[in-house]
């Protein structure tokens, strides 16, 4: 393997199999239209970035791609099942499948960083050994870089490491679907790019599909292997980053300005 | 408008509350129990406001019975006064003072940590990883709050009697055995089962209403914030309208 994750090649991992189905997707808060027909599909394997300016509905999507928020109409097939359809067990059993980076990291604040990444061990009724869970949780830290984080709590961590450790927390049921929310916002440029380039080592390394929403054209750049520009609540384009870079669209081009 | 609007935020929230009770209800009896996290939540809440409740029940106990005392002397009647401060001890003093203050403690931070926790999101990342938050947060809290109350008020009671004791010594002197015994024969059963009941109420409305501000807390820190001041505001205000309408039961009942 090479030293940069960026000139890894992605031939071989990325295939033709459709992990997420988006389709005409509606959702609307009141009298607040927010997606109007949203389509969008994530191949196995694939880094998709969805591009969008704050306020456009960008979290909204992909919390009804877990079940976290109800869309008013369309599907939204994860994995080949449709998530507005299942019930509470099935839900939970997909979940496990599905990793959710949450814009704020959501670490449990009155949790030591230990107990943060036993937590969904624990829940999801996965049952290991003590020894065993231990050395999940070592080995999710170890592939952050955080390993004498362990025994802190999220209080005293930076928000570059509580980004680090949101994400050991996910990885640690290792993920076939990744969703990272914003990612990178908030970080310093030099730590937006160290996270942007573990997202790169993290769907190497697990194989796993992702769609990262952003609004960092840098964080972008470093991570997509396909990009989607959602505006006026609709997919408005798709294409690769150099593609869109190229357009003249008057809609497009502030993104890459 | 301005007045109608507000009007009819009034009976929204009344509803979302029941709709909050409700769902407390159905939730709560079926599996998933948490039982580690429904001790851990007891623990806290009864160590938290153990102190709180002390201090203050002693200064109710001490105060209640000194300033009692001249209008007692007045119609010659100080040997009421044991009699008397326990009963309004018993059956309206504890619960209330008790129940206020612990408003005050648990409301507020149950208020807070719950906002904090929707706000940050961390309500959301539970959800993904498996866990009902509405069960693991708002059920065992409401009721670690039901059931510690009552226990609370017990030891409040306790303390304002034998700070009452103290109270009635500064002046005058009383055994232990004769202030007692005065105590014991005027409380029965029909002043102290009302009051452990409405304890329990207390407790219910303290929990719940700490619980449906945070758990429904709006985004930003203001929310937060809002959320823990009006945990405590409605609470507090809950207690008297439940304690008014626990009297004209008792009262009822001829509990009295
Ligand atoms: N739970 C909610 N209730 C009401 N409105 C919401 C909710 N979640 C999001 N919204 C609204 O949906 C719009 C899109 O929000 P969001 O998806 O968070 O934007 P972003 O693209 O910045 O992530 C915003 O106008 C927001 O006010
Ligand atoms: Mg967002």
């Amino acid at each position: 393997m090479e030293k940069n994750p960026k000139h890894q090649s992605t031939e071989g991992i990325i295939n033709d199999d459709k992990v997420i189905i988006v389709n005409k997707l509606y959702k609307s808060f009141g009298d607040n239209d927010v997606l109007k027909g949203f389509n969008l599909d994530l191949k196995k394997g694939e880094n998709l970035v969805v591009l969008g300016k704050s306020g456009s509905g960008k979290s909204v999507l992909i919390k009804c791609m877990v079940g976290l928020l109800y869309p008013d109409d369309g599907e939204v097939a994860v994995l080949g099942k449709n998530i507005p359809k299942l019930d509470q067990d099935e839900l939970d059993h997909l979940r496990v499948r599905i990793g959710f980076l949450f814009q704020s990291s959501a670490l449990y604040d009155s949790m030591t960083v230990r107990e943060n990444l036993e937590f969904p061990l624990r829940r999801h009724w996965i049952s290991k050994s003590k020894e065993e869970v231990n050395e999940l949780v070592m080995e999710a830290l170890k592939n952050v870089g955080l390993e004498d984080a362990v025994d802190k709590m999220p209080s005293e961590l930076s928000g570059g490491m509580r980004k680090r450790i949101g994400l050991a927390r996910t990885l640690i049921l290792k993920p076939e679907i990744m969703l990272y929310d914003e990612p990178t916002t908030g970080l310093d440029p030099i730590t937006s790019r160290e996270i942007s380039k573990l997202i790169v080592e993290i769907q190497h390394t697990y194989q796993t599909s992702s769609i990262i929403i952003t609004h960092d054209m840098a964080c972008a750049k470093i991570v997509a292997n396909r990009m989607i520009i959602l505006v006026d609540g609709i997919c408005y384009a798709i294409g690769t980053y150099n593609d869109l870079e190229q357009s003249k669209d008057p809609k497009i081009r502030p993104f890459f300005e | 408008m301005f007045k109608k609007n507000r009007y009819k935020d009034f009976l929204k929230e009344t509803g979302e509350i029941s709709a909050f009770a409700g769902r407390f209800f159905k939730e709560g009896f079926k599996p998933r129990y948490e039982f580690a996290e429904l001790i851990r939540q007891c623990f806290i809440i009864g160590y938290q406001s153990l102190p709180l409740v002390c201090v203050t029940a002693f200064i109710m106990g001490l105060v209640l019975t000194v300033q009692s005392r001249p209008t007692l002397e007045e119609f010659g009647a100080e040997s009421y006064l044991p009699a008397m401060v326990a009963i309004s001890v018993i059956r309206e003093i504890g619960p209330v003072i008790t129940a206020l203050i612990c408003a005050g403690k648990i409301g507020s931070s149950i208020g807070a940590e719950l906002g904090s926790m929707r706000v940050t999101e961390q309500i959301d990342a539970m959800e993904v990883s498996g866990t009902n938050p509405f069960k693991y947060l708002v059920v065992t809290r409401i009721l670690a709050c039901t059931l510690m109350l009552p226990l609370l008020v017990i030891v409040g009671d306790t303390i304002s009697l034998y700070a009452s004791y103290i109270g009635v010594n500064l002046k005058g002197v009383v055994s232990w055995h004769l202030y007692y015994t005065q105590v014991f024969d005027t409380i029965d059963f029909s002043d102290l089962i009302p009051a452990f009941i409405k304890s329990y109420f207390f407790g219910f409305v303290i929990g719940l209403i700490g619980c449906y501000k945070g758990y429904n807390s709006k985004k930003g820190t203001e929310g937060v914030g809002l959320a823990a001041n009006s945990a405590v505001v409605v609470s507090s205000l809950l207690i008297f309208i439940l304690d008014l309408i626990a009297v004209q039961i008792a009262d009822l009942m001829g509990l009295t």
